[in-house]
């Protein structure tokens, strides 16, 4: 029988996570703050849209996909309080006013013959973003100071991934001329101006780098490992 | 995208055909059945003459019942300014509207976008029900019934669509699944059962909800309650709903009361139903009695 008290290194061989991050607490929770206020306008706007849009399949997906960023909201609604902000409302902010105009353009389409332009803001230009953020977050982050917040994110990229596809689907679909493609074109362009002003879900540093090209990661913590 | 939504702008594809409970209710047909003879009224069985179409009729009910629902859901998500969003309240009040009554619960409001996700996969198991049984998209018109969700009151909506509506959701869904139970098709009784649950959490969702929003505003929690009874009558359906066996669908009373309905509560409802009822039979008797006396003064 194996000895049981034979002692073992605390890390096993394949176990190769490392201490240093990037992110200390407050940037952690303020990108959380960030996500979480993202994750609602998306959900919001998805639900609002579902009785605008006429087509049978988009109506049910539309459904579908504002339950989980409500979840996705939730989840960082739960963990602020863990990252020391013990009033989740403080830090459920817009990254900055790019953002806010973000959403507001994104949610300006309302006519029934609009869901091409409804689609594109979201499965085009602001979940792309999400998937960015959320990848940044998880690659950059200590491995084991914030594993909860990588186990969120691994359980939110995941329905990212399936909702876009769902979404670019939906939209090859539905885009059948070149005035289909000009429309949609051209609605992606716009939004994706005021998002690159935005910076990004979490504001300039959203992906590590500025639109000046410059890193704008925090400081290493805990290369003590 | 406007933060109230008119029930008429509900955007559907070029098979369905809508009409408002009031035009519903204002045609004669309705009461007296084709060529003045009062359809069938019993309580939805299989060994009913008419229990196929009726069937297929209540799916297609059950099927628009159920985007409405989602609809109203997904608005409710998006009408209310969540409580603490100041982004939201500064751009409200840049609109010119700083009123702080619309702010509602963020947990309230995780329960509708679930309830949308619920009912996005009930209209997704009607359809394929109602191709089960034979039926087609828009072969019957949709009663427009989401004025209930169209109320600018959060706490009037939740009495309107997740007690009143979905309430009636839960009688039509025990009485469908009985069918199903009767007619010796597993796979319709399977889903309503299905179903069943999840609108059972509905109902407590909103009765929950309902308690806790108003809990220090009685005058609030008393003009919701009235709304629901309004929205209960509508529902009512001239006596399509109650206890008789008369009714084509009966009252719940089980499930209702697992989704946070008190014994007083259901027992308004089985009134209010009994009452409708007994007032479509007076009708029919009088429409009836006109015709005769139409026809010996001939
Ligand atoms: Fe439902
Ligand atoms: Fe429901």
């Amino acid at each position: 029988m194996a000895d049981p008290y034979k002692p073992r290194a605390p890390f096993a061989p394949w176990d190769r996570r490392e201490l240093p991050g990037s992110f200390d607490v407050e940037d952690s929770a303020r990108r959380v703050g960030n996500y979480k206020w993202a994750e609602m306008k998306l959900f919001e706007a998805l639900g609002g849209w579902v009785a605008t849009v006429p087509e049978l399949d988009v109506k049910m997906r539309l459904g579908t996909h504002c339950y989980k960023h409500a979840w996705h909201a939730d989840l960082w609604h739960k963990r602020l309080p863990e990252l020391r902000e013990m009033n989740p409302d403080r830090l459920t902010q817009p990254a900055n006013d790019a953002m806010v105009r973000f959403v507001e353009a994104m949610t300006e389409p309302e006519a029934p013959d609009q869901t091409i332009e409804k689609l594109v803001g979201v499965y085009r230009v602001f979940i792309p973003r999400f998937i960015a953020a959320y990848t940044f977050h998880k690659n950059n982050t200590s491995q084991i100071t914030d594993a909860p917040t990588i186990r969120s994110i691994n359980f939110i990229l995941q329905d990212e991934f399936d909702d876009w596809r769902d979404g670019e689907m939906i939209l090859q679909s539905l885009i059948e001329t070149p005035d289909d493609v000009e429309r949609a074109a051209r609605h992606q362009a716009r939004l994706e101006a005021i998002m690159v002003e935005a910076g990004g879900i979490a504001g300039p540093g959203s992906i590590g780098m500025t639109s000046t090209g410059a890193s704008a990661n925090g400081p290493q913590n805990g290369s003590a490992a | 995208m406007r933060k109230f939504f008119p029930v008429e702008e509900l955007a559907r594809d070029g098979r369905f055909n809508q009409i408002t409970m009031k035009d519903r209710m204002a045609d004669p047909r309705t009461v007296l059945g084709k060529d003045g003879v009062r359809p069938s009224s019993n309580r939805l069985v299989p060994s009913r003459p008419d229990a196929s179409t009726a069937a297929r009729v209540l799916m297609h009910g059950i099927f628009v019942g159920e985007i409405q629902a989602l609809e109203g859901a997904g608005r409710t998500c998006h009408d209310f300014r969540t409580a603490g969003d100041q982004a939201r309240r500064a751009q409200d009040a840049a609109a010119g509207d700083d009123s702080g009554a619309d702010a509602v619960p963020f947990a309230l409001k995780l329960d509708m976008a679930r309830q949308a996700w619920d009912e996005a996969r009930h209209v997704e198991i009607s359809v394929k029900l109602s191709d089960w049984m034979g039926g087609e998209i828009g072969e019957i018109a949709e009663n427009t019934v989401l004025q209930a969700a169209c109320s600018t009151d959060p706490v009037l909506r939740l009495a309107g669509v997740n007690r009143a509506l979905e309430g009636l959701a839960i009688d039509v869904f025990t009485t469908m699944k009985e069918f199903g139970d009767l007619a010796g098709d597993p796979f319709l009784e399977f889903c309503e059962d299905w179903m069943l649950a999840d609108e059972v959490t509905h109902v407590k969702m909103g009765s929950d909800w309902l308690r806790k929003v108003t809990e220090n505003d009685p005058e609030r929690r008393k003009k919701a309650l009235e709304f629901q009874g309004i929205v209960d009558k509508l529902f009512s359906y001239g006596g399509t709903r109650s206890d008789s066996e008369e009714s084509p669908i009966g009252l719940a009373r089980r499930f209702r009361e697992l989704a946070g309905f008190t014994d007083s509560e259901v027992e308004d409802i089985a009134e209010v139903s009994l009452a409708a009822l007994n007032e479509r039979k007076d009708a029919v008797a009088r429409l009836q009695a006109e015709a005769a006396s139409q026809f010996a003064g001939r």
